[in-house]
């Protein structure tokens, strides 16, 4: 593998562009706190504020992209937040700021882009929901902690958006809360994610410890400089924060939030669960691309096989879901493994190229699906059918975006999907190759099936669907038109500005690109991808084949394990969850009243005990008792005068020879 | 050298007397309507009392006499002084209590000055004669007066228990003390202390041995101290409130005061004899009054057993000392101090009960409950003085304390550590109690129907008011500026010098 | 300015009993003025805080600024000796800010039995506790301090205490809760300050070795410098343990911590605000001030037993949450977990870590006392804690809600609030602790605490659900609940805004704080163990 950080380029400062980039992210934060206080007396229920914010961050996103295409700009701009202590002689340092380069410009387009959109697609699709304004306020939370995260410029201000696009995702999946399965979804993700984050925490206390700061800059020189404190944990480390990636980025077997994450509003599912946030995860690892490259090679190979699992496993499930938005779920899983795994090949830019691709036809796929679901008021494939009359816009934008999510030349999906097997087989990955021609198959079959189930044949729903609102196709034909197009930026042999894009970096990322075809895995991509779709055609184009004959198809061993997901999330409930939730915590709880404050009330217990026996048993009586004396009769006895001659006195007196032997006994004793 | 009288130095004691035979004669003359007067003249003696105390205090010269057996040096002058105001204080409670029962009030007085005077004597007492005289006539007037409510069986069997005790105690004491003077040939301390480990004494041991025993003995019986204590919670309980207060504060300490000057001045040679038994006194002390105090119902025996443990805790410094070696200067500072602190607040918290009694109409815990919801003033004193008694900070009672876990850890060594520990661990137990009382002032619902003899709308007299007054400002002052009491310790450093 | 530089520090800490005295002598009926003065005199105690602050000088963060040192009991040589440096600024601003703010929430907030005149007198002589306390150079004094706060909060916790009556384990008869917890905190503190007490008298009698006796905590930590064998060996080892009672109890660490959950369910809001937000770092500020820097060799000894019981402290804490039915007893576990975190941060005994303390103290100051005042506002409303019969509070109290979720996100330690640093810090410095820790110990206590942070998730998200979302229950339908008013916005606005602040901008903490921390560490345990680049 090429050494990093060859002199090639040289790139610009960027300006003053890059020096106010940081407005990116401050804006959508502004438009939800005005959404939050004046959300409620907008005419749009605040929709304008959110909207009005992105566009302006769209242009700027823009104005960025061509400055790095024109001129190549690597800039890190980053403000003191903290001193936190010395590390050697190094002071360790919090810091917030903005890196502005290949890679986050890029993101910034992307993200900004499908925001834009999805934000103008929901004032249509929300019209008339319980609470607009919420909606709206934490879309913005997203899209800033969002930007936040793509253009950390260190793990700190990383992990600070990484956690924000977490939060927002909890809020948006759970919006509608007074359903208990939608909180717990809600509650599913933030879990799952929260686990993948011990590793990114750890990978960076790791790092943050052994090299004295933060900066990625930083780390990558070091990485690049072999520094010897670093190579002891740089696999650990690499691990650990690819760890925290599989949890965003859906890997197997940390997948199991994001079909459940369905519960939220679709363009929440566009947005966050298909093309922006969920890559977040592909983000990390490429951001740390210099790091995995070369001194943490060994993690690459688990990033390489995490994500080939990933690619073929999940994509298997999505054939057998009925609910159309689960199957763009498990897609997504599927489509995100082959950005993994590509990564972990070692192709920087085909596992970026296919984020690129993927975010516009994934979230085309999905408004569309919201489009659907709008019209027929129904998530259930079984529910829909023959709508391609019905909503004739919807259907051929839907079409475009199976075609690209199928690898069909010459549509977005063709050309990145080309460019990742073209990297496994270059890099020798040739199994994983296969997987991924054989998902490729699966991918185009289930695609279609969906298609097919929900255009084609009778409608079986209620009511008489029609097609959506221009508020809401107009962003259907615009994501159509990338979904379509996004691909030409990167031609091998003819244009790879997307290639050289991306490389540009303070530390400079060079993977010799597989560039020129790889024909064989070329062809046989395409194949499977047709394969698939004569399959589904065959399969489910109802003219053809009755329900019960497709019915037939139901492979038995493979169908119910299928079915329940891999017996994953009943491992992760019956196995974690409800043991710590039941038994583990009511067992603590137990420990606490009974044991320790068993103890504590014990001890008190014990002292009432010697307290009523020094004062019952010695203090008033002992001496009666230990004489023998007639305590009986003196306690039974009425009058204190009676009591009185009883010999009490007497009692005591022999208390004072017994006291005064007491003494003598010490005496003898100490002598 | 010789006999010629300082009367300078006597003239607290010389005007005391007067008091008291002025208090006899004018309770002769006076009708039962005007025997009130018999008390004021009480406390006006007893106030004037004080004035020789000051100006010697400032002249600060050491005068002795009857071939030193009788020296008033700085040490004596603050315990008179201390007794002097405990005494006061104890005065000021009387005056209404008394006069409620309308009989023999001339004689109540004349009975406690006698006491006063008896302590007054034992403090400048440096031989085993007048210590005897001093101590004996600050005792005696005690038997009648705890049982003065004589129409009471209690107050009678109160009496008549503390009189035999009494008696008994003292005849050990002085068998223990004619042993010392035939073992040593001497009365004086500073004889007897030069005298030890000479040939005389070499053959008597066990008799030294008996003669010391017997002697702590009678002052563990004084004091209060476990296992010779078994008296003291029937006769607080039986005793008139005031005389309860005066046996737990000047009683007690004038046994200290004996106790302790004999041991240091005296026996300091046979501390090995001694210091053992004082350890053990001071332990079973803290442990048994503390635990046996947690089951007390009635707050006059709760008292009377968190007195007992205070003795053990005063005990504490010197017995650590003792058994660990150490200089004996510090815990006797200690000791002196942890009494000054410990007579303030225990007179305030028997003036509370008191004023209380009187609004509750019982000496039970339970009918005390939301004494603070109806009387909030008298409600925080009780605090005041309980938390103080507790020992915690800020008020007097921490430091009191500090200063004998101070001289403790001075001491050092496994056998005070261990001290030391079960100090620390009674302390906890202590406040349990001490807050319980509080708990039913402040954290109870008032009962509903009121009880009896309840007078909710009661008033202290004045001079009540002015006793709790005096104390609670001490207890906090002292508490926030401690130097004020440690003066004391500092004045005790003169025996070690002298 | 002399003059402030004299008496600043000193009127801080005393001006707030001296109001409490200026209460006293007005009749309790009237009300009114009893309420302005109270706010009077807290708002000026937080104004002169404010003043220290812009007067103190954070380029020498690392010295005591505002010193005074005056004979106080001169027998024993205990001083007045008072003075502030970046480790006790930002807690000595902390509670004036919480002290002001509960007693602005109290303005229309009286728990019964109504009697706001002896509930800010108290209040006020807490203050002065906790603020002496933070300020205390002498080992006396701050004894002193440190127990002048147990009689308010007994009151507090007795008198306005929860008035159910339940049985408690072990005893014979139920008793109301408030009785039982009231003396159980009580019993706890004393039982942890006797055995510390003797732990400082030792010290002090071991200081007379080399020079005149003292209980002065610079001079002390002088010693421990010039000195080291002094309090080496066995002798520091238990003088170490007898102020780790005292401490430990306070924080509390583990097993120690029963009577927190108690102490916190019985105790009225405003109650409970302090216990959380301010009592419980005295311990661990102790620790901070007293314990290492004049026990270093001993310190080093203890610091993985610290260690394990901090971690045991964050997963016990927060399983145990994951088992309440009653919000405010899972509020209280919490505050074992987050404490857990800030001991992790002190065992490391690196500089780090002791930032991660500090900043982790107010953070939890900030976020735990807010959660208490949503508690008390939520049964204020709901009058039950319960949260099986809470819900749907979302839709029933919109802003009421929304901040209660704010909250919960802070709580468990969200970046980009208050709450993240602390936990990531202490992670920080437990990976790499002073030189002669284990490794082992450590890297597993990170391990263990990362893993904590997942169940300080779940227990909160889980409480969100339990209480803010789903429908509410049908037995609130015909009843109608106010969302907040002007006077809890009040109280709480500030502590939102001051969250988030702290999230985006810990410098305001660090500022103050990381110089005087590195100070102590070098002289404790030598410069900062952290390998850095070179190193493993």
């Amino acid at each position: 593998m090429a050494s990093v950080g060859e002199e090639a380029h040289v790139l610009s400062d960027g300006g003053a562009l890059a020096q106010y980039a940081g407005i990116l992210m401050v804006l959508p934060f502004l438009a939800m706190l005005l959404i939050i206080f004046l959300g409620k007396r907008m005419r749009y229920d605040g929709a304008e504020f959110a909207i009005g914010a992105m566009a302006i961050n769209w242009l700027y996103a823009v104005a960025l992209f061509v400055l790095n295409i024109t001129q190549g700009v690597a800039r890190d701009v980053q403000y003191e937040i903290g001193r936190i202590g010395m590390v050697g002689e190094h002071e360790l340092v919090f810091e917030l700021g903005w890196v502005v380069d290949g890679l986050s410009t890029m993101m910034f387009v992307v993200v900004t882009t499908v925001s834009l959109l999805v934000f103008i697609y929901a004032v249509g699709y929300m019209k008339g929901d319980v609470r607009v304004p919420n909606f709206f306020a934490n879309l913005s939370l997203f899209a800033g902690s969002m930007l936040v995260l793509v253009a950390a410029p260190n793990l700190i201000q990383l992990i600070i958006g990484w956690e924000g696009v977490g939060v927002a995702s909890y809020l948006l999946i759970g919006h509608y809360w007074e359903k208990h399965e939608n909180s717990s979804a809600a509650m599913k993700a933030f879990y799952v994610n929260r686990t993948a984050d011990v590793g990114l925490t750890l990978g960076t206390v790791i790092l943050g410890i052994t090299l004295g700061t933060f900066r990625f800059t930083e780390i990558f020189e070091a990485a690049e400089a072999h520094l010897p404190a670093l190579t002891g944990v740089a696999v650990a480390a690499g691990l650990l924060i690819f760890f925290g990636a599989m949890g965003k980025s859906a890997q197997f077997p940390l997948h199991v939030w994001l079909p459940d994450a369905m519960a939220g509003p679709t363009p929440v599912s566009a947005l966050m669960h298909a093309a922006t946030m969920v890559t977040a995860g592909v983000y990390l690892v490429a951001r740390m691309f210099p790091f995995y490259e070369d001194i943490a090679a060994e993690a690459r190979t688990w990033i390489l096989w995490i994500g080939a699992i990933t690619l073929f496993v999940t994509g298997l499930l999505a054939l057998v879901q009925n609910d159309i938005k689960r199957v763009l779920a498990y897609s997504t899983v599927s489509q995100l493994g082959y950005m993994m795994a590509a990564l972990g090949a070692g192709g920087y830019t085909a596992g970026l190229f296919h984020l690129w691709t993927h975010a516009f036809f994934k979230a085309l796929l999905f408004l569309g699906a919201g489009s659907v679901i709008h019209a027929v008021h129904s998530n259930y494939m079984s529910d829909m059918g023959g709508l391609r009359k019905s909503m004739p816009t919807t259907y051929r934008t839907f079409v475009l975006g199976a075609l690209a999510l199928a690898g069909i030349p010459p549509l977005a999906g063709f050309f990145s999907k080309d460019e990742i097997l073209a990297t496994f087989s270059h890099e020798g990955a040739t199994l994983v190759m296969w997987l991924g021609i054989v998902a490729a198959f699966v991918t185009a079959f289930y695609t279609f099936r969906m298609v097919f189930l929900t255009f084609h044949g009778p409608y079986r729903g209620h009511g008489h669907p029609h097609e959506s609102p221009r508020v809401m196709t107009v962003p259907l034909i615009a994501l159509a038109v990338g979904a379509v197009a996004a691909g030409w930026v990167n031609i091998p042999g003819v244009f790879t500005g997307f290639h050289h894009w991306v490389e540009n970096r303070s530390v400079f990322v060079a993977q010799e690109a597989a560039t020129g075809f790889d024909l064989a895995a070329l062809i046989s991509g395409v194949i499977a991808g047709l394969a698939g779709i004569l399959l589904a055609y065959l399969v489910f184009y109802p003219e053809r084949k009755s329900q019960a004959e497709r019915d037939r198809l139901e492979i038995p061993v493979l169908y119910p394990l299928l079915r329940r997901k891999y017996f994953l999330d009943d491992l992760y409930w019956y196995g974690v969850a409800s043991p710590l939730k039941g038994p583990i915590a009511r067992g603590v709880d137990w420990i606490n009243t009974y044991v320790i404050d068993g103890i504590v009330n014990g001890v008190a217990g014990v002292s009432f005990f010697l307290g009523q026996f020094v004062y019952k048993g010695l203090d008033q009586r002992g001496i009666d008792g230990l004489i023998g004396g007639v305590s009986a009769a003196a306690d039974a006895a009425g009058s204190s005068l009676r009591r009185l001659q009883s010999g009490r006195v007497q009692h005591y007196a022999t208390g004072f020879v017994l006291g005064t032997l007491i003494l003598v006994a010490a005496i003898a004793f100490f002598r | 050298m010789g006999f010629e009288i300082d009367y300078l130095a006597l003239a607290p004691e010389l005007i005391l007397v007067g008091t008291i035979i002025a208090v006899l004669l004018l309770d002769l003359v006076l009708p039962r309507s005007a025997k009130y007067l018999t008390a004021i003249l009480a406390v006006l003696g007893v106030s004037l009392s004080a004035l020789p105390l000051l100006i010697m205090a400032v002249d600060g010269t050491t005068r002795s006499m009857f071939d030193d057996s009788y020296v008033v040096d700085i040490f004596a002058l603050v315990l008179k002084g201390l007794f002097i105001v405990a005494g006061y204080l104890v005065l000021l409670m009387s005056v209404a209590y008394i006069e409620g029962d309308r009989y023999y009030q001339g004689e109540y007085y004349f009975l406690i000055l006698c006491s006063l005077l008896g302590s007054l004597v034992m403090a400048s007492s440096r031989d085993l004669i007048v210590l005897f005289i001093g101590l004996e006539l600050t005792t005696a007037p005690l038997f009648m007066l705890a049982g003065w409510r004589k129409g009471d069986l209690k107050s009678n069997e109160a009496s008549l228990k503390y009189y035999i005790l009494g008696v008994l105690s003292t005849a050990l004491m002085v068998y223990g003390m004619s042993l010392i003077y035939g073992l040593t040939g001497e009365v004086s301390f500073a004889g007897i202390a030069a005298a030890g480990g000479s040939p005389s004494i070499e053959g008597g041991e066990t008799a030294l041995g008996l003669a010391i025993l017997l002697i702590m003995v009678g002052f563990g019986f004084k004091v209060s101290a476990v296992p010779f204590h078994a008296w003291a919670p029937d006769t607080y309980e039986g005793a008139p409130t005031p005389v309860t207060a005066y046996l737990s504060v000047n009683s007690k300490a004038a046994g200290f005061v004996g106790m302790l000057v004999i041991l240091y001045l005296a026996l300091p040679w046979a501390s090995d004899y001694w210091a053992p038994a004082l350890w053990i006194m001071a332990a079973a002390s803290m442990t048994v009054g503390n635990l046996a105090a947690l089951r007390q119902s009635n707050i006059v025996r709760l008292l009377a057993y968190s007195s007992i443990a205070q003795a053990g805790f005063m005990l504490v410094p010197f017995a650590a000392a003792a058994v660990a070696g150490a200089d004996l200067a510090e815990a006797f500072s200690a000791t002196v101090i942890y009494l000054v602190i410990y007579s303030i607040m225990n007179l305030g918290a028997f003036a509370v009960v008191i004023a209380g009694a009187r609004k509750t109409g019982t000496g039970e815990i339970d009918g005390w409950a939301g004494l603070g919801t109806y009387d909030g003033r008298l409600g925080v004193l009780a605090a005041v003085f309980f938390f103080s008694l507790a020992g915690i900070p800020p008020l007097a009672g921490w430091f009191a304390k500090f200063v004998m876990f101070r001289s403790v850890m001075t001491a050092g060594g496994t056998s005070t550590v261990i001290l030391a520990v079960i100090a620390a661990v009674n302390s906890v137990i202590a406040l349990y109690y001490y807050a319980r009382v509080i708990k039913a002032i402040w954290l109870d619902e008032a009962p509903a129907q009121v009880h009896a003899d309840a007078d909710r709308a009661h008033v202290p007299a004045g001079s009540l008011r002015l006793a709790l007054l005096i104390t609670s400002a001490l207890t906090v002052l002292v508490g926030v500026y401690p130097t004020l009491a440690s003066v004391f310790g500092d004045a005790s450093r003169v025996l070690a010098a002298g | 300015m002399e003059l402030f530089d004299q008496w600043g520090l000193t009127l801080v800490i005393f001006l707030p009993i001296l109001g409490g005295l200026l209460l006293a002598a007005i009749p309790r009926s009237q009300e009114e003025t009893i309420k302005r003065l109270g706010l009077l005199v807290t708002a000026g105690t937080f104004l002169l805080s404010l003043g220290l602050l812009v007067g103190f000088d954070f380029g020498s963060a690392s010295e005591f600024q505002y010193e005074v040192n005056a004979p106080w009991i001169t027998a024993i040589n205990a001083n007045y000796h008072v003075g502030i440096d970046g480790i006790s600024l930002p807690l000595l601003i902390l509670s004036t800010f919480i002290t002001l703010l509960c007693v602005v929430y109290s303005w229309n907030h009286w728990e019964e039995p109504r009697n706001p005149k002896a509930f800010l007198i108290l209040m006020l002589i807490l203050e002065t506790g906790m603020n002496g306390t933070f300020a205390a150079l002498d080992l006396v004094l701050f004894f002193i301090f440190f127990e002048i706060v147990l009689l308010p909060m007994y009151f507090m916790i007795g008198i306005w205490g929860d008035k159910t009556v339940r049985k408690i384990p072990g005893f014979a008869r139920e008793t109301e809760t408030r009785l039982y917890a009231a003396i159980k905190f009580f019993l706890f503190t004393l039982f942890g300050s006797a055995f510390m007490l003797l732990g400082f008298l030792a010290l002090y009698f071991r200081s007379g070795v080399s020079q005149a006796r003292t209980f002065d905590i610079p001079e002390l930590i002088g010693i421990a410098s010039n000195t080291p064998e002094l309090f080496a060996g066995q002798f520091g080892w238990l003088v170490f343990g007898a102020m780790f009672l005292g401490f430990a109890v306070k924080v509390p660490m583990w097993p120690l911590h029963t009577w927190l959950p108690d102490a916190h369910t019985a105790a009225p809001t405003v109650g409970s605000v302090l216990l959380a937000a301010i009592m419980l770092k005295l311990g661990s500020y102790g620790f901070i001030r007293i314990a290492l820097p004049v026990l270093p060799e001993a310190a080093r000894d203890w610091a993985p037993a610290i260690a394990i019981l901090a971690v045991i402290g964050i997963i016990y804490g927060s399983l145990a949450c994951l088992a309440q039915t009653d919000m405010k007893r899972l509020i209280a576990f919490s505050s074992v977990g987050h404490m857990g975190f800030v001991m992790l941060g002190i065992a490391s005994l690196t500089d780090i870590g002791i930032n991660a303390a500090i900043i982790g103290m107010v953070a939890h100051g900030l976020i735990t006392g807010l959660l208490f005042f949503l508690a008390g506002s939520m049964s204020h409303r709901y009058h039950t804690r319960e949260m099986g019969r809470l819900g749907g509070n979302m839709k029933l109290m919109p802003i009421l809600g929304g901040i209660l979720a704010f909250t919960a996100f802070a709580s468990l330690g969200l970046p980009g609030l208050a709450g993240f640093w602390g936990e990531f810090m202490s992670l920080l410095g437990a990976y790499n602790p002073a030189s002669g820790l284990s490794l082992t110990v450590f890297r597993t206590a990170m391990v263990l605490g990362a893993i904590g942070t997942v169940l300080t998730a779940g227990y909160m998200l889980w409480m969100l659900q339990k209480v803010n979302l789903g429908e509410p229950k049908a037995e609130w339908n015909d009843h109608h609940f106010h969302d907040v008013d002007r006077f809890e916005l009040a109280a709480w606005v500030p502590i939102i805004i001051l969250i988030v602040i702290i999230g985006l901008y810990p410098r305001i903490v660090f500022a103050a704080s990381t110089d005087a921390v590195i100070e102590l560490v070098g002289n404790a345990f030598g410069s900062s163990p952290t390998a850095g680049l070179g190193g493993g």
